[in-house]
């Protein structure tokens, strides 16, 4: 028998060709359109090092994950050069950056951790400004929607030192539920939006349907931040208008400039959800799951309802593309209109520059490429309304249909531009970096109810609201000590109309 | 006897120095380092990553004694050294007994089977519990539900009562080949003579190993324990994949307080490692008494 011949290539081959490759790339100006892909990279605007080389990348992944993923490699090969990404959660982002940094081996682009001030970054010298990496950076900051770049939040020095290619105008505890489960219940939630009395009963009713096998509602319970979210903004929605963030934003009304994790609202939210479980109508074991479990055993139909973020849409599309979902506004307390949700100025997802880093060209251009319109278009196409495009055009231009397209309107319905301390006084930033959380949380202290481990919602709900309050009057005595020019009154906007925008304009004013 | 001095002594012994020096260069690096400057942390009033560290003398240990929380973590991580150890040494001990009977020809694959745990990722161990323990669908329940010991699952992980005694469950479980290999190494120091000079004396079953075979052991008893004892307070990778410390603090040891103090939260709790650094060094130290008293109670048993 004739024996088939085999491809041989020797090493030497190979070292040939990557040479070869190598120097093509290093040539710095391949048209792009070699390089065939999903994308239309352009090249770009001045010749980028022929040095080539390896950029790190670090983010907290989800539907961002699946972008990069897709279009990391094609732009590498473009460029001459390897990305290595590592897209991980928050928890992980939060112990490993620290680490990283301190001992100087932070990935060149990379997102802070929760709750750390970008002012600290950019005065401990872990950062560098895009400026000199992002071309013309003027004119592309100019096609960003007012209010994304702001001093104080990613501008420092007149410089830009945090880039934002997403809007934060999103909720991360919408009412996503089972089609046949709802129907089934007799509720229709696109028909308005639920009290949380039909959210009680349509539970009840499920569940009773489910007999053992699957039951109203699930949250991801050991994830502890999950409760806090979902009572923050139902709180919102019932009236408790307040600022969204870190310590120094969220839960403050900013009338009065004072906590409100003991107002009426709060604790409405938190018996709702304390009313689902002795109800039965809660899925057993939710303390023993974190978030994206109890979102993976939405489509296994073990549960009717989850409070969530719309990163849910790309993943069960990808993972359970037949299974029929809806997504919904938050519930609003009986007897009550829904009031607007409001977020800070600024982007979401600032990324920012290692100061270490030697690779600030190819970050700087591609960044720089993410913030134009057809990259923010990609952005939008593939990750949808999980993480908004910052450009309102492109996103229209996308074409996004079903939930996505839902959620993204719903967001626009619902959430204004609020006040944000930091914007007025950028020592607000240096209490934020004094301050912290005190123990137990306001997380901590709703899981401690809901397993009965805390009693007394409105004992419970006061005493964390002082906890908080003392905590930040603490922050901002030691901030003053350090020289910072802040007070209590810088957290109060008595021109706040909670109702509309807070914009340039109203800061004036002040 | 007119004696050398120092330097002399050391000179005559330069090779044993000479050859102790790489082990005590990497001690000094990765163990006296380390302790040094977790002590030298804690006297700061440090987040952990900025620059900016105040000297404040003793407050992050004050703070600590004067946190509930602190100690009921402290608290916490004995119970479950207490519930754990005595279970790990009686267990451990009855199947090292049955196992290293000679005439037990399937005694290598149960002994094998047993250490199985043992040589298995620990974080694995910890995920797959959470999945073994789920009260939708998991094994556990599954079997309960099946024999009719519950009529309802039960959420093992999450309910603040069962989630301790579970954890120590999978603890025992996990590390029960070791405690069984330390006593097959005891029992096996155990000369044939003993046995047969004991059976012509008319010494058989427990008598030959209550009044024979326990007092031979009993030193290595001493050392069991105290290995035992302080690896079951260092738990770290096993509760935090199982509960994270949770749920509202219910599985919280010692280790998990000091790593949730040392690190920002999922809560956004800024990291406070000068804090994280007096309790750790508290520990410590606490830890080390324990052992201390132990080694105290090896050399009196070891005298009687």
């Amino acid at each position: 028998m004739k024996k088939k011949k085999e491809l041989k290539i020797s090493r030497r081959t190979v070292m040939k060709g990557a040479l070869a490759a190598g120097a093509m790339m290093s040539a710095g100006s391949i048209p792009s359109k070699l390089f065939a892909g999903e994308f239309n990279i352009p090249d770009p605007l001045k010749p980028l090092p022929t040095t080539g080389g390896n950029m790190r990348w670090i983010d907290s992944g989800d539907m961002k994950g699946v972008f990069w993923k897709k279009l990391f490699p094609e732009y590498a090969a473009s460029r001459g050069i390897t990305i290595e990404y590592d897209g991980l959660p928050w928890k992980e982002i939060n112990k490993i950056v620290p680490i990283a940094i301190r001992n100087g081996t932070v990935h060149d682009v990379f997102q802070l951790p929760i709750g750390m001030d970008p002012g600290v970054a950019v005065s401990e010298g872990w950062v560098q400004p895009w400026d000199d990496y992002i071309e013309n950076i003027d004119e592309w900051l100019g096609a960003f929607p007012s209010g994304v770049y702001l001093p104080g939040v990613n501008q420092f020095n007149g410089k830009t030192y945090g880039t934002c290619l997403t809007a934060n105008k999103r909720t991360g505890t919408c009412l996503l539920y089972s089609e046949k489960y709802m129907s089934e219940a007799g509720y229709d939630p696109q028909a308005g939006r639920m009290t949380y009395s039909e959210i009680r009963d349509a539970a009840k009713k499920i569940t009773k349907n489910g007999n053992g096998q699957y039951y109203g509602w699930i949250i991801g319970g050991n994830q502890v931040n999950r409760w806090e979210d979902v009572v923050h903004t139902f709180g919102q929605v019932g009236g408790a208008h307040s600022g969204r963030g870190g310590f120094t934003n969220r839960h403050i009304n900013f009338q009065n400039g004072k906590f409100q994790i003991a107002s009426d609202q709060y604790m409405e939210a938190v018996e709702l959800l304390l009313q689902l479980k002795s109800d039965g109508s809660a899925f057993p074991g939710v303390m023993s799951m974190n978030a994206p479990q109890a979102r993976a055993l939405m489509p296994q139909g073990a549960a009717g309802m989850i409070f969530q973020g719309p990163w849910c849409i790309g993943v069960w599309g990808r993972d359970a593309p037949d299974w029929k979902y809806g997504i919904a506004s938050e519930p609003v307390p009986d007897g009550k209109e829904a009031q607007p949700l409001y977020i800070a100025e600024g982007g979401s997802n600032t990324f920012w520059l290692s100061a270490n880093s030697t690779m600030g060209p190819f970050a700087g251009d591609l960044i720089r490429f993410m913030g134009t319109e057809q990259g923010q278009i990609y952005w939008a196409q593939t990750v949808g309304a999980a993480d908004p495009a910052v450009n309102p055009d492109a996103v229209a231009k996308a074409g996004l249909t079903g939930p996505s397209a839902q959620a993204l309107s719903m967001f626009a319905e619902n959430i204004l531009v609020g006040p944000n301390p930091i914007v007025r006084n950028k020592d607000v930033g240096i209490v934020a970096a004094k301050s912290r959380v005190p123990d137990p949380s306001l997380a901590l202290v709703i899981q401690g109810l809901y397993t009965g481990q805390l009693k007394g919602v409105e004992a419970q709900l006061k005493d964390c609201n002082q906890r908080y309050e003392d905590a930040l009057d603490k922050a901002v005595e030691e901030a003053r000590a350090d020289g910072a020019n802040v007070t209590r009154d810088d957290w109060v906007f008595p021109n706040w109309d909670v109702y509309s925008n807070y914009g340039a304009e109203k800061y004036q004013e002040l | 006897m007119h004696k050398k001095p120092l330097s002399k002594q050391i000179y005559d012994a330069r090779w044993c120095y000479l050859f102790v020096l790489p082990c005590s260069i990497l001690t000094g690096m990765f163990v006296i380092y380390p302790i040094g400057m977790s002590w030298y942390f804690s006297l700061l009033d440090w987040s952990g990553f900025t620059k900016e560290a105040k000297f404040i003398g003793l407050q992050n240990y004050y703070e600590a004694v004067n946190d509930e929380f602190f100690w009921d973590a402290f608290i916490r991580s004995f119970i479950f050294m207490f519930g754990t150890v005595p279970v790990k040494i009686v267990l451990g001990f009855i199947i090292a007994v049955f196992l290293n009977n000679q005439v037990l020809k399937l005694a290598p694959f149960f002994r094998t089977v047993i250490f199985m745990p043992v040589v298995t990722a620990i974080a694995i161990i910890g995920i797959v519990m959470t999945f073994v323990f789920s009260p939708f669908n998991g094994p556990a329940n599954k079997f309960l539900m099946s024999t009719n010991l519950t009529s309802a699952p039960i959420d093992f992980l999450g309910n603040p009562d069962t989630v301790l005694p579970t954890v120590m469950g999978v603890y025992v479980w996990k590390w029960l080949g070791i405690t069984m290999m330390y006593w097959l190494a005891a029992l096996q120091t155990v000369p044939q003579d003993v046995y047969d000079a004991a059976k012509i004396d008319g010494a058989e079953g427990y008598r030959l190993w209550i009044h024979i075979i326990l007092p031979i052991v009993l030193p290595f008893a001493i050392v069991i324990i105290l290995v035992e004892a302080v690896g079951a307070l260092n738990v770290f990778p096993l509760i935090e994949t199982m509960t994270a410390g949770g749920p509202f603090f219910s599985s919280e040891v010692m280790e998990i307080y000091i790593f949730r103090t040392a690190f920002v939260t999922d809560s956004g709790t800024m990291p406070r490692l000068g804090y994280a650094c007096a309790a750790g060094v508290f520990w410590g130290v606490a830890v080390l008494f324990i052992t201390v008293l132990q080694g105290l109670w090896m050399r009196r048993t070891r005298r009687i």
